[in-house]
């Protein structure tokens, strides 16, 4: 998890087996407010408040099954150490939004990544799922919605390797992050 | 060699001192948990600056020997309850990670 992109590209394997048909990746940077917030939210199947407590707690899927694994628990200290926070929530039946921040010029904050990788291979492994993926900084915003793209190119299906590396380099390009080193 | 044997030849404080014993079979270095998580191996040491109870899960998960935690770095009293509970022995020392590395070598760990 060298990267932040990363950690998206896990939480949001978490989304698709959580059965989600909607899938929202927003990433709010913002030079002014020196802050990094990641938003992942599904509407699949949600989790307990009971889950979500052991959610952060890397001893709930470590000795038991390894269904959730480290994935939140690392995020988590990820976003700690950087002095930002992590929050779920979660309602059984509507799904789950994961929110939290990082700030932005700490020296520990790991660079976004490669989100145009992450995108595609997220968009790979959907299955009657919708991804809108959003990027916003002080300045602009930018909006990849898959139903839009399928919706334009009147395509059933974009797991082409044409139609994918298409949007790898639109997102990547649209994603030009002031911050990575 | 023995963790205790280990311990004591690198001048180790133990912060915990778990009552297993075992084999030292290799040692990892890194403060990446999901990096060591790839990379470490069954019964290794692992020598890092990382104090979460994080550190605990991945030393479960992966069978570690012993977690080294190097540069003084204050442990945090949950990682040491955690640790106390699955018997899982964790030492300190203010020498550098280089400076361990380079212990281990001179004491035939190879």
């Amino acid at each position: 998890m060298k990267e932040i992109s990363m950690h998206i590209l896990d939480i949001a394997m978490n989304s698709i087996s959580a059965g989600a048909k909607l899938i929202e990746i927003i990433i709010e940077e913002s030079k002014n407010n020196n802050l990094i917030k990641i938003i992942l939210k599904d509407n699949g199947h949600g989790m307990s408040d009971d889950t979500i407590k052991k959610a952060a707690d890397p001893f709930y899927t470590t000795r038991t099954t390894r269904k959730v694994g480290l994935g939140i628990p690392l995020l988590k200290e990820a976003c700690e150490r950087c002095n930002g926070y992590f929050n779920i929530n979660s309602e059984i039946g509507k799904g789950t939004t994961i929110e939290c921040t990082f700030e932005r010029d700490n020296i520990d904050r790991a660079p976004i990544g490669n989100i145009g990788d992450t995108i595609i291979t997220i968009i790979n492994s959907l299955d009657n799922c919708e991804l809108l993926y959003k990027y916003i900084t002080d300045e602009k915003s930018f909006v990849l919605s898959t139903l839009e793209v399928r919706n334009i190119l009147e395509a059933t299906d974009i797991k082409s390797s044409d139609i994918l590396l298409w949007i790898k380099e639109y997102v990547s390009e649209n994603t030009k992050t002031m911050s990575d080193y | 060699m023995k963790i205790l044997d280990f311990a004591d030849k690198l001048n180790l404080d133990p912060l915990y001192e778990a009552s297993k014993d075992i084999e030292v079979e290799g040692v990892y270095i890194g403060d990446l948990l999901s990096i060591v998580m790839s990379k470490a191996k069954k019964n290794y040491a692992w020598i890092t600056i990382q104090t979460h109870i994080n550190t605990v899960a991945v030393a479960e998960l992966l069978e570690l020997a012993c977690i080294i935690v190097v540069e003084n770095m204050e442990v945090e009293e949950e990682t040491l309850d955690k640790a106390r509970e699955l018997n899982i022995p964790v030492f300190k020392t203010k020498a550098s990670a280089y400076e361990i590395a380079a212990k281990l070598y001179e004491i035939g760990i190879k």
